[in-house]
């Protein structure tokens, strides 16, 4: 195979293109100016034959690198997606003819637009590569699970199943975790189908919790390894190439090789001691949900006994809710979202194994969702269960501990003294440290303009955290923590209700209770779903793929050595935690790790951060080959980096809803606008725009943006722009970030528009020629 | 001719809504070949409807616009849209599939430039906006649709309308003896994702859905709410187009309940408080908003969602299932009642009420093609019964969008462990 | 208070939802009630309940059994069936609240002057004497025996004539009026019943 470049173009002139634009033009710029080998034309260029037309060049011809220019990049991807070559789309449909008036009066702008997007595709596809693995990946089929409870196991099993090794490393001396300690679990299933209403239908009951079935079959699994009594004392490296020490309680180290990572840790349940109104301190009657269990598995077939003085329970109340839902300090703002479906189980235990008791449910709203949950409820219902909506103020110690309440339908304040209380206290995750405690600004995005703040707390932070603390569940040896961020309240969720895996550590995935309160059922679908996710990142580092959201990107980023300075800047703001730090400080790009989003490429102040199809050069390159018109001539220019993500798809739409798009504006897709360099924005200036405007995905608490940080990052660097804008005599409204949603059709091109009336207040840039 | 390339080691998914889609996307991204069939002619399903999500009120199509381009990208996904499962037949490690194209009219020409739109006259109640909007014999579904290729409707075949379509279509894309096809291939696994439709809101007659013109469902209220709504978002009375101020929100209407649907739903009442956001977010202090409910179930992570709207000094929330709707002479909807928080009965006049239905499991299990459990709901069981076939999403059971997806992920892996058992015996 | 009463009170210390669930026609279905209050609000006659019939079945797991029995309620109604058609739950609603009347008034506990109660007895002797209802009969002894009074009787005069015209009433039927066919028969019956119903009762006494 040849290395020799050769670059070519291709104009579709279907879709009306051909006819609002004038072609040989195109073809002219596109060859002359836009150094293109020969621009090709086709009346439908997605059309089989359009497309053999290029495949044809690139077999052939020796074409390495494509120019399309059509239709946006959003739009026939199936039909333009050549994987051997450097590619880059002019958006001639969307972009031009679609976004402007068909009228005589508008032709020649909307030629100049077409024009410059020629320029500027030219331009970005003679600063590409086509960009290939690496050489670095490495294919290990082998998952390391964190946690030997239901959750682990589950992923250990299902993993497995589809023929990969696992090693579980559990704490404990034993597998099964919690849910080894109770009676029965939950049931899953709803009602069978035929099933009357009548209250002596058959409906689901509590089931055997499967535990010891689960264990014998991890046991058994050729693919399963089990570590007991043993923690992860050190995780390092990226997917496919994991390396854990797994030390054992005696003090013995192991060392192994994994793929991808699944993190079970399972929760902790809520201690109720210090809540003065339950007494559950100074009462062995009451009791928390989790005890109640163990009571009544210590039953064993007989009766429930009370711990006190071992009399047969006859009367039960159940008080829901306990320190959840709160806003006490101490307490805990969420809920288990099982405490009902729970306490339902346990008052059927009661009215199994001590005929006769008497089981009463204090609750506020009844959680039994589902068609499983609704069903279990009606369950306890039969069961004779007295459900009662009520406030519980106080529970008294004493011989029979009395629980005082309001009754909320009765509207009456009651008390009821009874053999057991039992508390539905909740769930407290088992997560490490997070990496970005006490930086929560940066989180909320609250950080304002105050220059550093943002990159040093991130540093001080990960300074600050212990390099093996005794809570660290993963012990990373990553230069930002030892452990996944959490998302709320230590959970370590993800932060998207479309993508649940999403982490922000690549190849390593929670499940389980430590992303959110769940019951086995849910654990167990969520360890299944995350057992998924380890499988495939492992398959991708094997082939160097990026992961989620940009799957199928061959492309990461590489430094030029010579100029790093090493400020550590893309390794303090990576979201991901990619890049570690060599002994001189030189960034250490772990590829696998990477999201290939360019917050790095954004973060570097001396430009040495590239990808091969993506660099400061091949924005860079597109601004500058725009052609701004002379000062006199009253057509300013307005540079957009739209977020490819949002904002991008926002003005695509735009164009397929007719709305109007300024003829002014050059539009630049950018991965995320955390990749986006200051560069780029005084080079526009410097080039003569008018203004810049940058879209990216809302910041701060409810953040939408896909790589987390780059969009709150982008604002903050560019929070410091004004100086530099000023120091050039420029004025600071020339340069605006505006949060763009995926709905913003009508506001995107406002906000154009709005630029542009801007620039008519204030003038034209001093820097045309 | 449709062709489909597959073998026992293709995963074949039912439905293309955000279950269905994260199911073929995860096997696809893991290597595995899916065939994906939508019975709608886009991808994205009921989400796609959506205004916004709870609880970040983001946009649902932020997350279509991923899964979409993952879908485009993906080699290993062949998308059928206007497709239906009509037959299936085998074990786990190898069905055979029959599936029935309803004719587009358009073919893969469609560059999606709607010229044929401009000409057709003919229009259509719009099932995007649940009818509250009208489209055009020709259309595209909606503005982000995937595959962006228009769609003739089958009424306007044979009339002018037609012509007008082929004649205005500079790509040949208009093909009008397009004709009902069945497609028949191989697969080892089946991931059935078909999800769900709102109940019936007719079907609670005390409600007065079917008579009330300002009586709307949540769907329907959610369509509202949207920019791109029929009413361009603005959250207006049908009956005279006056802002709406005072609004009910009647929980479970439908759900929990043996004349209806047995289960609960579970999303419904974040989405009440969802859109009851969307209403102090246009109204302000001037939003009046009372929600009718039996429990709120705001689940575990959901609580400070349900908190901040018990804050709102504008909202009310009364523990009661609402008797009847009536309408008084202003054409105002009453809700009569009895709060059963200390009993008061009431008889509440408001601007508009929105029923809060729920999810009906869209799982025919009459004329499901092979045997499977199914639930007195309607849901798919996980069962060993059911061989290579595993439910994703509402499909089996009423869950939200992230609990959804989560699932989906899952069953993706259980459809691969059948293919992967197939792949190592036959090598 | 009656023995009967003792006697229950006695026997289900702990719970007068068992209480209600042993001696309440259908009154095993009160606990399959999820307090949506539902049935209190498509009540025609709610304004004249002091607890609707959600908030008796509150009473009932709250052990409120005094509160109960000597409401007059479940005395109000009418057996239109509106709750139970749309009870989510499908508890058969009527069938409770006259099943509730029925053994407070066993019991000796209903409200004294009670309407109802009182037109129920009437129905009831009227009935036993011929095996069907005199409604002639009935009327004359609502209206004049009762205290409804001759207002209301001059009221539903029409009413009565017009029966009489469309042969629906016949006054002739003041005098003794027709019985069953077999009101032997008949008697032997309900005497059977009652005895059934006492020995059933007997057991609780002992």
């Amino acid at each position: 195979m040849s290395d020799e470049i050769k670059y070519s173009g291709y104009l579709c002139t279907g879709c009306g293109i051909g006819d609002r634009l004038d072609a040989s033009q195109i073809e002219m710029i596109a060859t002359r100016e836009g150094k293109m080998s020969a621009c090709k034309s086709h009346e439908m260029l997605c059309s089989k034959e359009g497309v053999e037309m290029i495949r044809n060049g690139i077999d052939n011809d020796g074409v390495t690198h494509v120019m399309i220019a059509a239709c946006s990049r959003r739009a026939k991807v199936e039909a333009f997606n050549f994987n051997d070559v450097a590619m880059t789309r002019a958006n001639l449909r969307e972009g031009v003819i679609w976004v402007r008036p068909d009228d005589d009066e508008q032709q020649e702008t909307t030629q100049e637009m077409a024009d410059d997007y020629i320029r500027m595709a030219c331009a970005e596809l003679r600063s590409s590569k086509q960009p290939a693995p690496s050489g670095e990946q490495t294919l290990n089929k082998n998952i390391l699970v964190v946690g030997g409870g239901v959750t682990g196991m589950t992923a250990a099993i299902e993993a497995a199943k589809a023929g990969y090794t696992v090693h579980i490393v559990e704490k404990s001396g034993a597998l099964g975790g919690w849910a080894s300690k109770w009676y029965k679990r939950i049931p899953f299933k709803a009602a069978a189908a035929g099933t009357s209403n009548s209250r002596t239908a058959d409906l689901p009951q509590p089931i055997e919790t499967g535990v010891d079935e689960m264990i014998a079959a991890v046991e058994a699994d050729g693919n399963i390894t089990v570590h007991l009594n043993s923690i992860v004392s050190k995780t390092s490296g990226a997917p496919g190439r994991f390396s854990a020490d797994i030390s054992t309680e005696s003090g013995s180290t192991t060392t192994e090789n994994f793929g991808s990572i699944v993190q079970a840790s399972g929760f902790t349940l809520f201690d109720p001691s210090e809540l003065s109104a339950y007494n559950y301190a100074n009462s062995a009657d009451i009791i928390t949900n989790a005890e109640m269990e163990e009571l009544a598995k210590a039953a064993d077939g007989g009766p429930i006994k009370r711990p006190s003085d071992g009399k047969e329970v006859q009367s039960v109340a159940f008080v829901q809710n306990v320190a959840q839902s709160s806003d006490k300090k101490g307490e805990l703002p969420y809920h288990s979202g099982i405490g009902d479906l729970i306490a339902i189980k346990q008052a059927i235990y009661c009215n199994d194994l001590n005929p006769g008791c008497s089981t009463t449910i204090m609750f506020d709203n009844l959680r039994t969702p589902g068609a499983a949950g609704e069903d279990f409820y009606r369950a306890g219902q039969q069961a004779m269960i007295t459900f009662t909506k009520g406030i519980v103020s106080e529970v008294v110690a004493g011989d029979s501990p009395t629980v005082k309440f309001k009754d909320l339908i009765l509207d009456d304040d009651a008390e009821m003294a009874c053999d057991l209380v039992v508390l539905d206290v909740g769930m407290v995750p088992n997560s490490g440290p997070d990496p970005y405690a006490g930086i929560e600004d940066l989180e909320t995005g609250k950080a304002g303009g105050e220059s550093e703040v943002v990159g040093d707390a991130i540093e001080e932070a990960a300074k600050a955290a212990p390099e093996v603390s005794v809570d660290s569940i993963l012990n990373l040896g990553y230069r930002q923590g030892t452990d996944l961020p959490q998302l709320k309240w230590g959970f370590t969720d993800s932060h998207f209700i479309c993508f649940p895996y999403e982490t922000r550590r690549t190849g390593i995935y929670a499940a389980g209770p430590v992303r959110r309160p769940m019951d086995i059922k849910q654990a167990q679908d969520d360890a299944t779903g995350a057992a998924l996710k380890a499988i495939q990142a492992l398959e991708h580092a094997g082939s160097n793929n990026a992961v989620h959201p940009r799957v199928g990107d061959l492309s990461f980023p590489t430094f030029r050595k010579e100029g790093c300075t090493q400020c550590k800047r893309c390794s303090v703001e990576c979201p991901f935690g990619a890049i570690d730090e060599d002994d001189k400080g030189f960034p250490m790009y772990n590829e696998s790790r990477c999201r290939r989003c360019g917050t790095c490429m954004g973060a570097c102040p001396v430009r040495v951060i590239s990808f091969e199809n993506y660099s400061v050069e091949t924005v860079g390159q597109q601004i500058k080959n725009v052609e701004i018109p002379a000062e006199f001539d009253e057509n300013p220019r307005i540079l957009v980096l739209a977020c490819e993500n949002d904002a991008y798809p926002a003005l695509d739409q735009a164009a397929i809803s007719g709305e109007e798009v300024s003829p002014w504006a050059r539009v630049i897709p950018v991965r995320c606008l955390g990749s986006v360099s200051i560069s780029w924005v005084t080079d526009a200036m410097s080039n003569g725009y008018d203004g810049v405007i940058m879209m990216g995905c809302q910041r701060g608490e409810d953040y939408q943006c896909h790589f987390v940080r780059g969009s709150a990052m982008a604002a903050e660097r560019m929070a410091k722009v004004g100086d530099t804008l000023e120091q050039l005599g420029l004025e600071s409204e020339r340069v605006v970030v505006h949060e763009v949603a995926i709905t913003d059709i009508v506001r995107a091109p406002a906000l154009i528009k709005e630029m542009e009336e801007t620039i008519d207040k204030i003038g034209p840039s001093p820097f045309k020629f | 001719m449709t062709e489909v390339v597959a073998t026992n080691e293709t995963i074949l998914v039912v439905g293309g809504g955000i279950s269905g889609m994260t199911a073929a996307i995860e096997a696809a991204e893991t290597g595995k070949r899916v065939v994906l069939v939508e019975k709608r002619a886009y991808l994205g399903g009921r989400v796609s409807q959506f205004y916004k999500y709870f609880p970040k009120m983001c946009f649902p199509t932020c997350g279509l616009e991923i899964n979409q381009r993952r879908t485009k990208m993906n080699p290993n996904i062949t998308v059928l849209t206007m497709a239906e499962v009509t037959n299936l037949e085998g074990e786990a490690g190898n069905y055979n599939a029959t599936i029935t194209l309803s004719p587009r009219y358009i073919n893969d020409n469609c560059t999606g430039c709607g010229d044929c739109a401009k000409v057709v006259e003919a229009e259509f109640d719009n099932e995007y906006d649940y009818g509250m909007s009208k489209r055009k014999g020709a259309y595209l579904p909606h503005v982000m649709a995937h595959p962006m290729r228009y769609v003739l409707d089958p009424a306007i075949i044979g009339t002018e309308d037609a012509d007008k379509a082929r004649a205005a279509c500079k790509v040949d894309a208009v093909d009008l003896d397009m004709q009902q096809e069945e497609v028949k291939f191989n697969c080892g696994a089946v991931i059935w994702a078909t999800g769900w439709q709102p109940y019936d809101a007719d079907k609670i007659q005390p409600y007065g859905h079917d008579r009330f013109d300002n009586v709307l469902s949540n769907v329907e209220f959610e369509r509202m709410c949207d920019p791109k709504g029929p009413t361009g978002g603005k959250i207006v009375r049908p009956s005279d187009g006056k802002v709406a101020k005072n609004i009910a929100f009647i929980q479970c209407a439908g759900s929990r309940d043996h004349n209806h649907l047995y289960h609960c739903s579970r999303i419904c009442c974040m989405a009440t408080l969802k859109q009851t956001n969307y209403v102090t977010d246009a109204l302000g202090d001037d939003a009046d908003v009372t929600i009718y409910y039996i429990d709120i179930r705001s689940i575990d992570r959901f609580e400070d969602f349900y908190k901040k709207v018990q804050d709102n000094d504008n909202v009310k929330f009364i523990k009661s299932k609402v008797a009847s709707v009536t309408r008084d002479s202003g054409g105002n909807p009453v809700c009569n009642g009895v709060d059963t928080e200390g009993y008061h009965r009431y008889a509440n006049a408001h601007d508009m009420v929105i029923l809060a239905t729920g999810m009906e499991p869209s799982v025919d299990a009459d004329k499901f093609p092979v045997d499977i459990v199914i639930n007195r709901e309607g849901f798919i069981e996980a069962d060993e019964k059911n061989g290579g076939i595993f439910a994703a999403g509402v499909a089996s059971e009423a869950l939200d969008v992230n609990r959804a997806v989560q699932h989906a992920t899952g069953a993706a892996l259980r459809a691969i462990q059948v293919i992967n058992r197939v792949a190592t015996t036959e090598a | 208070m009656n023995d009967l009463n003792t006697n229950m009170i006695e026997k289900y210390r702990n719970s007068f939802l068992n209480e209600v669930e042993a001696n309440v026609e259908e009154g095993e279905w009160v606990k399959m009630c999820m307090q949506c209050g539902v049935c209190s609000g498509s009540c025609p006659l709610g304004n004249a309940w002091e607890h609707p019939p959600q908030e008796l079945f509150m009473m009932i797991r709250a052990g409120k059994r005094e509160e109960v029995l000597s409401s007059d309620s479940m005395w109000m109604c009418t057996s239109c069936y509106n709750c139970i058609v749309r009870c989510p739950r499908e508890v058969p609603i009527t069938h409770i609240m006259h099943g509730l009347a029925h053994y407070a008034r066993r019991l000796g506990m209903e409200p004294k002057e009670q309407p109802t109660a009182k037109f129920a007895q009437l129905f009831w002797d009227n009935l036993m004497k011929k095996g069907r209802v005199n409604e002639l009969k009935l009327g004359i002894d609502l209206y004049f025996k009762v205290g409804e009074g001759m207002k209301t009787a001059l009221k539903n005069k029409d009413i009565g004539i017009a029966m009489w015209k469309a042969k629906r009433m016949n006054p002739m039927e003041f005098f003794g009026g027709h019985a069953v066919k077999d009101l032997n028969g008949f008697q032997k019956a309900i005497k059977k019943a009652e005895e059934l119903e006492a020995a059933r009762l007997d057991k609780h006494k002992a």
